[in-house]
């Protein structure tokens, strides 16, 4: 079956004051038709980039430089103006990390998802869409301006809006980064049984490994513009091959034991004027060699996973045999 | 006297704002009756979900705001809204740009409650904030930086020194690690356990998070519906919680 998204070898950097800056460096990535895939990485990983570079919603200082985003077969970065509102229309679905700004402050709820529908839908389908993301007393939200709805509710408004033409492919930028924790879980859970339902391939990005591990079934794992891991979730949390993969889930509260002690990455991501002719972590890794700082690793795929390291091959083939036996 | 008395205690602590117009005014209990001690050189973990009165029983602990009810006795003595305080409790909040003037150098801006308190000419306070600065892990010459000009982490770390440049007995960390990314999550965590070691402040680390929670805190309190449903030590956390709700927050990170 063909992706609904292939990304080729992309390339996209930004003009600032200070010259040219790399932000995504050579990502390789096709995301399969009702696919849920987790990009994990730490900001200025190049994670966001790469999600708006989908929908070629990147600011005006941005240029693709190189490669192509292939969506149900057309070349996203070739499309004119015509296509590219009716690949954002029909077939793409934005969630952003603030529900606030994505909501038109000055227009009621209801307004806004009929304008999403499209057309001029009847009350009774504007309270179903509100229902469908577990909004209960529908027709008094429809009724509400933003600000009268809580971070929560107004998320799952968004949501509402981002799935109401059933598009193929729903990208959720740090969803829940803004929200309270008690219902981080609840909206993630809404996003993944929504786009189940209706078949739509659901992208979170985020920086929390643990979170999207637990709920996604493939996770890729971005470092200096580039997928560095990519694999089944569990199987990457259960045993990471590439170091940087390891050192965030070192990093994360939550994975060390009682009186244990984290274990921050030392040093600063990098920021990119060029191709990275190296590995990109080398200087924050622990166990970098010269080869590391000498040449760029090519991503290899083993065993179901694809890894950017010169020295992941043994730590890839080890978790073979377990995966082969669950599945 | 044998055991210094806690630095902040609280007995049966409530608090019910009003609201509604003159006419029709109603009380909405935020906090509902609740006790807890901290003692100096011990951090205590508030966690809970928005609206469960973590953020106003911060509040009543810094003398923001006055209970409904109970006795809040600060080092010893009631706390008297009246008695000067400055400079022994501090707070660093989720976001380091509230903290943080940002059309003031850094070194104005953590140097500024020593100013209040008239302590030290600017050349002295200056060698004072670069001092601190190296201990919360800066270079001293970011100093010179507005806060516009560094990254999250870096303005989270002058946003503690600025809370630590008095010394203060007693510290609220209010969701302040929430907006940061994990890895400088975790610097931060540890800064704060570093600091503490070495000064011995009482915290209250307020969170929605159990995982960072449990992390810094030696005993973490749940709170719900304004009461307190489990206090225990923070290891505890890491293997059972008792109550039903503790165990929601466990699960939603084991």
């Amino acid at each position: 079956m063909t992706p609904v998204v292939d990304i080729r070898d992309l390339v996209v950097s930004y003009a600032t004051d200070d010259g040219v800056t790399r932000a995504v460096d050579g990502v390789c990535l096709s995301i399969a038709r009702g696919e849920s895939v987790g990009i994990v990485g730490e900001s200025g990983s190049g994670k966001s980039t790469l999600g708006m570079a989908i929908g070629r919603l990147l600011a005006p200082n941005a240029t693709l430089e190189a490669g192509d985003i292939v969506f149900d077969g057309r070349s996203v970065g070739r499309c004119d103006a015509a296509e590219l509102r009716a690949l954002r229309r029909h077939s793409l679905g934005f969630v952003f990390q603030n529900p606030m700004s994505a909501l038109d402050p000055t227009m009621r709820i209801g307004r806004q998802v009929a304008l999403a529908i499209g057309g001029e839908p009847e009350a009774a389908a504007i309270c179903a869409l509100l229902e469908r993301v577990g909004l209960d007393d529908a027709p008094s939200v429809a009724r509400r301006f933003p600000h009268e709805l809580s971070g929560g509710m107004a998320q799952r408004v968004v949501i509402g809006l981002a799935i109401a033409r059933r598009p193929a492919l729903l990208i959720a930028d740090e969803p829940t980064a803004s929200l309270d924790a008690s219902i981080q879980g609840l909206i993630l859970d809404l996003l993944l049984a929504l786009c189940r339902d209706t078949g739509t391939s659901l992208v979170i990005l985020s920086h929390d490994l643990r979170m999207v591990a637990r709920r996604c079934r493939r996770v890729a794992v971005m470092y200096g513009g580039r997928v560095v891991e990519a694999g089944d979730s569990r199987e990457v949390f259960a045993a990471p091959a590439h170091p940087y993969t390891r050192a965030l889930i070192r990093a994360a509260a939550g994975n060390e034991g009682p009186g244990g002690r984290l274990e921050p990455i030392a040093g600063v991501p990098p920021v990119l004027r060029e191709r990275a002719s190296s590995c990109a972590f080398a200087p924050r890794c622990a166990d970098a060699q010269a080869r590391c700082f000498a040449a760029r690793p090519a991503e290899v795929a083993a065993g179901g996973r694809v890894v950017a390291c010169h020295f992941a091959a043994g730590a890839v083939i080890a978790p073979a045999p377990a995966a082969g036996g669950r599945a | 006297m044998s055991a210094p008395a806690p630095v902040i205690a609280m007995r049966g602590i409530a608090v019910a704002y009003r609201t509604g117009p003159a006419w029709r005014r109603t009380l909405v209990p935020a906090v509902d009756g609740v006790d807890l001690d901290v003692e100096a050189g011990e951090t205590v973990g508030l966690v809970g979900e928005s609206g469960s009165g973590k953020t106003t029983l911060g509040r009543v602990a810094l003398g923001l705001i006055r209970p409904t009810r109970g006795s809040f006795l600060f080092e010893g003595a009631a706390f008297d809204p009246r008695v000067r305080r400055q400079g022994a409790l501090a707070v660093v909040f989720q976001h380091p740009e509230w903290a943080l003037n940002p059309r003031l150098r850094c070194v104005t801006s953590i140097g500024e409650p020593l100013r209040i308190q008239g302590q030290g000419d600017s050349a002295e306070r200056a060698r004072k904030v670069q001092a601190l600065l190296a201990e919360v892990g800066l270079d001293p010459a970011l100093a010179q930086r507005y806060p516009g000009e560094l990254s999250g982490g870096q303005r989270q770390r002058m946003a503690i020194a600025r809370a630590l440049i008095t010394r203060p007995r007693f510290i609220v960390f209010d969701e302040a690690v929430s907006a940061l990314d994990v890895s400088v999550q975790s610097q931060i965590l540890n800064l704060i356990l570093g600091l503490q070691q070495q000064h011995r402040f009482a915290a209250l680390f307020i969170s929605h998070d159990l995982a960072a929670t449990r992390y810094v805190a030696h005993r973490i309190a749940v709170m719900r519906s304004g009461r307190f449903v489990e206090v225990a030590p923070a290891r505890k956390f890491y293997e059972r919680p008792d109550h039903a709700y503790s165990q929601a927050l466990y699960a939603s990170i084991a």
